[in-house]
């Protein structure tokens, strides 16, 4: 055991993390190889658990993901019981550095880490080492203890959050169906940019670099990443946009869908999740914009074709929604019972849409009157609910009210003047508020700063694709040609590019040069 | 009203038809001249239908115009309206004797003309063909039969040997379309006509297919283009060039209504007021050249009153009709912008009293002009009062830098995302080989396991 231990904390030394990248490679290797070694041997398995307390996960890191790796493979229950506290532990703090080296265990970890929310072993653990205060919600707390330190893994391993793997999935359907969105949100926020499995792979000198991209390292060939699938990309964000809906975060959750409705789709081809997600699509546009949202023009003809049919029901709702009556969207929401808007999936979304009606009717005020009595109000506006105007003006004035604390309008309620002079009317604030000097420059900076913080992933991208064989044989032929259209030029001959002024049938091609 | 002539505009009304109970200032003897042709019983007979007033005598002497030619249809479908508005009128009696003589020497006719043509065509005489379709088709149009006259009318194309003939075609087409109201022929056909003429003939076919153009734009709703082709009309082309489709006056009247609703007002002084040309139509119609006059110098609700005296005689307008009820409202709600524009803010009673009648306040129409982003203004109901909206430059400014910064920002992540897609070759595929096509071909949300959306939860 002791022999184990000497190996285990062989790496990193006190002073390997200032070692040269070059060092902290071949060190780093070696160390891997050494613990798989040991693991062969069958020493790691049985020394597990003595080492695991003794062994700090944040300095260690390499080392401690095996024995965890070893403990787990056993799955008995008692034994997951010991073990977990450690996992928590380590899935907190390890070295994001030192797990490049050990992609492929890592990688299991967290799938066999993100099948717990299953197993009920779990409770106890939780319930006597972490938070014994929690205990009596334990269901809860469990699936959101996984997805809490399935994100805080993620993130860890990839700060920026722009590259999808297989865990995102996990992650984002245990968030959705355990309903534990909060602790999922610093991962589902950020914008996936990068897939694992690109071509050409762009291998770094050194692992550890601090400075390459995660694209670099979260491969396939390094086990961070598998390599996923069309289907992976739609299904996370399509979850991801279901989670948001739940959150009620329209704009995070248009996003999400317009990303899975634009997906790139070859001729005649279309995903039901993209068809479905175009239905939540359009209803989520209206609930974010009070009107239809306009497809992309990036959506293939097929894929509009096939949204176009699939969708014909959400696309009247939509065109309902803008008319001045409730009765057109009360008439083609009854167009279908309650059972086949559960059977699409939508029948909370769309009634969610039929509570905002008025609201929208309402805010859309502002764009004709500056100041409007209540009872106007009341009279101009239905309910798309009850199908009749608000039954009376405190309605109104409550629903008005709520509307202005959750921000959808910009404005105050006057109270009535006593003489009855002037009835209780909304006063609307102007549309168009000029900013200051600074407000505006701070938020030109703002936007310029994130646009900024993009370069390094278009540089990344860019560099990858210069390297790609397709843009190599396209420039190789490019610059064939152009040699070629010199030396045809050259020698006086008719080379076919050469510019063509006219063709006189009796004579033949005449040319300038 | 009479009691038959109540139920003849009851009937009218149910069938969907405009009803105009004002007296119109046209005499009807008077207007009738200006036309020729087949046009006569259609405008008589569309004011018949129309103008309370003018039924009953519009309606007898659109009779006595159907007894001139030879169509019976015509001939039944005007005493039937007859029969219902004034049943003891001496004209509302069917003269059975001469239906039966019409309807006979009609079919012997083309008989004779369809063997005649028959002839033709064993002889291979070219121009024989081409006069005996001529003929057919002249004898159909006159019978009623519109689209057989049409039909007969584009076969004499294949024989034709002269410039003159070409017009001659396309000037019979022009007007069997413009009887069937099918304003995309009128332009099909007016186009083949461009070009390749002397000058004399040119000047006039040029006022012709300006005019015919005009009427075919006013048709599709293309009231500007309209407006100029009528605009661009030769006062000097004689009026028998063009009176079996307009007359003079229509021209007067269509230019100026339609460039009151469209042009802006130094357009409408240079262009119109100003024009040598457009100005001897102008003197035909005072009433419009006064309302362009007065929509030029300011006086809008002066302008508006000028016109809607006429409201009646242009609703008995065989092309204008349809289209009344649009133009009035964009003269309407461009004088009202222009009235709008030196001040910050109105009082809404003024702003009626201008423009509003006790029957239809201004605020509807203002509505509605605000939505249509037409007016640049908003309504302050509580106060009443319309305060323009100056949307300040520098906020403009700010809003756009904003916007375009943001959708730039937005743009670039998304292009990247289908970049990433690409070079991962993520793009999804059909599926190769037999079998059912490719199409959808991934598991839908349902599939995956998903709760039910639990939004409302």
């Amino acid at each position: 055991m002791d022999h184990c231990a000497a190996v285990l904390l062989l790496f990193p030394e006190s002073f390997s993390n200032d070692l040269p990248d070059p060092e902290y490679h071949k060190a780093a290797r070696q160390h891997v190889q050494k613990v798989e070694n040991l693991s062969k041997d069958g020493l790691l398995a049985k020394f597990a658990p003595q080492l695991l307390p003794q062994i700090d996960p944040a300095v260690n890191s390499i080392s401690f993901l095996a024995l965890l790796l070893e403990s787990l493979s056993d799955r008995s229950t008692k034994k997951i019981d010991a073990i977990l506290p450690h996992l928590v532990r380590f899935l907190m703090t390890f070295d994001a550095r030192q797990i490049r080296y050990a992609g492929t265990q890592m990688s299991n970890l967290l799938s066999a880490f993100a099948d717990f929310e299953r197993a009920p072993m779990i409770n106890d653990v939780w319930e006597h080492t972490i938070n014994p205060s929690m205990a009596g919600s334990l269901t809860l707390w469990q699936a959101s203890l996984v997805v809490d330190l399935l994100a805080t893994a993620l993130l860890r391993i990839d700060p920026t959050g722009s590259v999808l793997t297989a865990h995102h999935l996990t992650l984002v359907r245990l968030a959705y169906t355990s309903n534990n969105i909060e602790p999922a949100l610093p991962v589902l926020e950020k914008t996936i940019v990068f897939y694992p499995g690109a071509k050409p792979t762009l291998a770094p000198k050194f692992l550890c670099d601090m400075a390459v991209h995660p694209t670099a390292y979260i491969t396939p060939e390094t086990g961070l990443g598998s390599k996923v699938t069309p289907s992976t990309v739609l299904k996370y964000d399509a979850l991801r946009a279901l989670c948001f809906i739940q959150r009620r975060s329209w704009q995070q959750a248009f996003d999400s869908l317009q990303r899975v409705i634009t997906h790139p789709a070859g001729p005649g081809v279309c995903s039901n999740i993209m068809a479905d997600s175009f239905q939540k699509w359009q209803l989520v546009g209206l609930l974010l914009n009070g009107k239809a949202p306009s497809l992309p023009p990036s959506v293939s003809v097929s894929a509009q074709n096939i949204y176009l049919t699939t969708g014909k029901a959400y696309i009247a709702i939509s065109q309902a929604f803008e008319s001045n009556t409730a009765t057109a969207l009360i008439q083609e929401y009854g167009r279908y019972t309650q059972d086949e808007w559960v059977a699409d999936g939508n029948l909370g979304l769309i009634k969610t849409v039929l509570s905002h009606y008025q609201r929208w009717k309402i805010a859309d005020l502002r764009h004709i009157y500056t100041k409007i009595s209540l009872e106007q109000i009341r009279a101009l506006t239905q309910s798309a609910e009850t199908g009749a105007s608000l039954g009376s003006e405190q309605q109104v004035l409550d629903l008005v009210q709520d509307m202005i604390a959750t921000g959808m309008l910009k404005g105050e309620v006057i109270p009535a003047v006593a003489d009855g002079s002037k009835p209780a009317h909304l006063v609307f604030h102007s549309l168009t508020e000029e900013l200051s000097s600074a407000a505006f420059s701070a938020e030109m900076a703002d936007t310029a700063q994130r646009i900024a913080a993009l370069a390094p992933l278009v540089e990344t991208l860019s560099e990858r694709l210069e390297t790609s064989r397709e843009y190599v044989r396209h420039m190789a032929r490019d610059a064939a040609r152009f040699k070629d259209k010199s030396a045809g030029l050259g020698s006086g001959s008719h080379p076919f590019e050469a510019q063509v002024d006219d063709e006189d049938l009796m004579i033949g091609l005449s040319t300038t040069r | 009203m009479a009691e038959p002539l109540l139920q003849f505009f009851s009937l009218m009304d149910a069938q969907g038809g405009v009803i105009v109970k004002e007296p119109p200032k046209f005499d009807l003897d008077l207007y009738v001249q200006n036309y020729r042709g087949r046009t006569r019983f259609d405008r008589l007979f569309l004011i018949a239908r129309c103008s309370v007033p003018l039924c009953i005598d519009a309606l007898k002497a659109a009779i006595a115009e159907a007894k001139k030619g030879r169509d019976t249809q015509q001939y039944r479908e005007a005493v039937e309206c007859l029969r219902v508005a004034s049943p003891h009128d001496p004209d509302a009696i069917f003269d059975q004797q001469w239906l039966d003589a019409t309807d006979k020497v009609n079919r012997v006719e083309l008989n004779r003309l369809s063997v005649e043509l028959k002839a033709y065509k064993n002889n291979l005489v070219k121009e024989s063909i081409r006069m005996g379709n001529e003929d057919i088709g002249r004898h159909l149009e006159s019978t009623g039969d519109l689209h057989g006259a049409a039909e007969s009318y584009a076969k004499m194309r294949p024989d034709i040997s002269t410039p003159k003939q070409i017009i001659d075609v396309a000037k019979h087409l022009v007007r069997v379309s413009a009887l069937k109201q099918d304003w995309g022929m009128i332009l099909a056909h007016v186009a083949k006509l461009v070009g390749g003429h002397s000058s004399e003939d040119e000047k006039v076919l040029h006022g012709y297919i300006k005019i015919v153009q005009g009427i075919a734009c006013l048709g599709q709703e293309r009231y500007e283009d309209a407006a100029f082709s009528f605009l661009d009309v030769d006062p000097t082309v004689p009026a028998t060039v063009y009176n079996e489709i307009a007359s003079p006056n229509d021209i007067a009247v269509y230019g100026g209504l339609l460039a009151l609703a469209t042009l802006e007002r130094e357009a409408l002084e240079k262009l119109f007021l100003g024009s040598p040309t457009f100005r001897t139509f102008l003197e035909l119609e005072p009433h419009i050249r006064r309302a362009i006059t007065l929509f030029v110098n300011g006086r809008y609700s002066a302008c508006i009153a000028a016109i809607e005296a006429y409201r009646a005689d242009y609703l008995l307008d065989i092309y204008l009709q349809k289209h009344v009820p649009k133009i009035f409202a964009k003269i309407r709600s461009k004088c009202i912008v222009q009235y709008l524009i030196p001040f910050s803010c109105v009082k809404l009673d003024t702003m009626n009293a201008a423009f509003g009648t006790p029957d239809h306040p201004v605020e509807e129409e203002l509505i509605a002009m605000i939505k249509e982003g037409v007016l640049q203004a908003r309504i302050d109901a509580i106060d009443r009062l319309l305060i323009t909206v100056s949307a300040s430059p520098r906020s403009k400014l700010q809003a756009s830098a904003l916007e375009t910064a943001q959708k730039y920002e937005r743009q670039a992540i998304d292009k990247l995302r289908l970049l990433g897609l690409a070079s991962a070759d993520l793009e999804l595929k059909g599926r190769k080989g037999p079998g059912p096509a490719a199409g959808i071909s991934l598991p839908s949300m349902g599939d995956m396991g998903l709760i039910e959306d639990s939004i409302m939860a």
